[in-house]
Formats: C-alpha cells, structure tokens, sequence
C-alpha cells in the first residue's frame, strides 16, 4: 500500500493547540504505519518543539502562528516547525548533566535534549525573520 | 489523564492513565503536592496505563522525587510501557527513580 504523505498544519500560540495536533498526528502515524512507540516519540518531540516556541519565542501575548509540515515517503519522516519569534536554535543549547543525582538534576532542559536524542537529524535555520527547524528520522 | 489513588500498607499508590503533557502535568503536579502536604511521603505511582509522557511530566516525576527525598520518604514507580520505559532511560531518569516491572514486585520491596 502507497503511505507516502504530507501534512501541513498553521497553530496558533496556545497551548490547547498542542491537544489537537497531537490527535490529528496520530491519525496521520495511522495511515503511515507507525508503531506506537515511533507515534508517542513523534509526538512528544512535536510537544518539546512546539512548546518552546509557546513559551519563549514571544514576549507578548499576541496572536502569532507556526507552520508544521510533516512529510514520510516510506523510509524518512521530516518535520519543518516554523515560527516568527525570537532567534532561537536548539542545536546550540548544551545538553543537561543526566548523569547527575536527583539532588542535583536541574528540573528542566530536557525537551530539546529529547529531540536531539529522539531524531537522526536537527537543523536551524533563521530565514527571512522566520525560525526555521527541520528534524529527519529514518523510520524503516 | 486521569488520576486515581488507593492506600496499600503504608503506601499511596497512584493509578495515572492517558497521557501526561504540557497541557495537563500541573494537574498531576498539584495532585502531588497535595499528597505532601497531608505528609504522605511514600508513594508508588502505577504506570501500567500511562501511555504517554512528555519533559513537562518527567519534570513533574523529577520534583516528586527531590520531596520524597528530602521527606526521607520512598517513590517507586512500577509497570512503565516499553515505549515509556525508553524514554526514562534516555533522560538518564531510570537510575534516579526505583523502577519495579511491576505493582506486585513493588509491593514486595516496600
């Protein structure tokens, strides 16, 4: 069966946005054959991603938007999140001490370092005031 | 998500299901601190229908865990799903939390 796809989506900065599109991304990991595993692991970098932009990419509360495109031909999964908001790259944010106690752990800094783990590929980009970042993963 | 709570020996056991997110960890959050505040330190948080989980609840695991700590209480947490499982590990979180396969192993240790 051809699973080969693309989605677009447009968000607006709210955090309930985040409830639908993960709903719709597992429809769409559905039809592509995921596995619950590689669906949740979408997801939740999506949820990272996304949320970062939700919480620091704007320093007041009017409406903004950010592009999705989620595209699978069969052997790689790719993900561009585009958002107007400050420069941001998370390719540059050093990774949490894992390795540390719980005493010590610091209580956040995981979610870019989810997505560096969970993803082949992490690129940013800034391009025409916009953040641009492309996440790949070789799914089978 | 749903949250659901059950008193074994001198243990909370803590049922979640659903997904913990962005959207609803502060909801577990308070939950906890509502369980410290009644000094209900040990807590064994049952896992079996959590089906997601996202930084936003890991953190939430992780600040349980520094109170218990400094309460000298227990967390154990048991019955993680694989894809779950994976993600404990890779935060570096599985050698932080006592993990139990599951409730009946937990049980047995308290």
């Amino acid at each position: 069966m051809e699973a080969k796809g693309k989605i677009q989506f447009v968000l607006d900065n709210k955090v309930d946005e985040l409830s639908l599109l993960s709903a719709k991304v597992e429809t769409m990991a559905d039809l592509w054959d995921f596995s619950d595993s590689q669906t949740m692991n979408l997801n939740l970098v999506l949820e990272e991603a996304i949320s970062n932009i939700l919480f620091y990419a704007f320093d007041d509360d009017s409406e903004q938007k950010i592009y999705l495109i989620l595209e699978y031909d069969d052997e790689t999964l790719s993900v561009e999140i585009m958002d107007s908001g400050k420069p941001f790259d998370p390719t540059r944010q050093g990774p949490p001490d894992i390795t540390l106690p719980a005493e010590e752990r610091s209580i956040g800094g995981l979610g870019i370092f989810l997505i560096n783990k969970l993803m082949d590929h992490v690129e940013y980009c800034r391009k025409e005031n916009m953040n641009m970042l492309t996440l790949k993963k070789r799914i089978k | 998500m749903n949250i659901s709570f059950e008193t074994k020996s001198n243990f909370t056991v803590i049922h979640l299901t659903g997904r913990i997110d962005v959207t609803n960890s502060n909801d577990l959050e308070t939950e906890l601190i509502r369980l410290f505040e009644d000094d209900r330190y040990n807590l064994l948080i049952n896992c079996a229908e959590l089906n997601y989980i996202s930084s936003s609840g890991l953190r939430v695991f992780l600040l349980a865990q520094k109170k218990v700590m400094a309460a000298q209480g227990d967390l154990i947490i048991c019955s993680l799903q694989p894809m779950i499982r994976e993600i404990f590990d890779i935060s570096g979180l599985s050698t932080i939390f006592k993990i139990c396969k599951s409730e009946e192993e937990a049980l047995q240790k308290i």
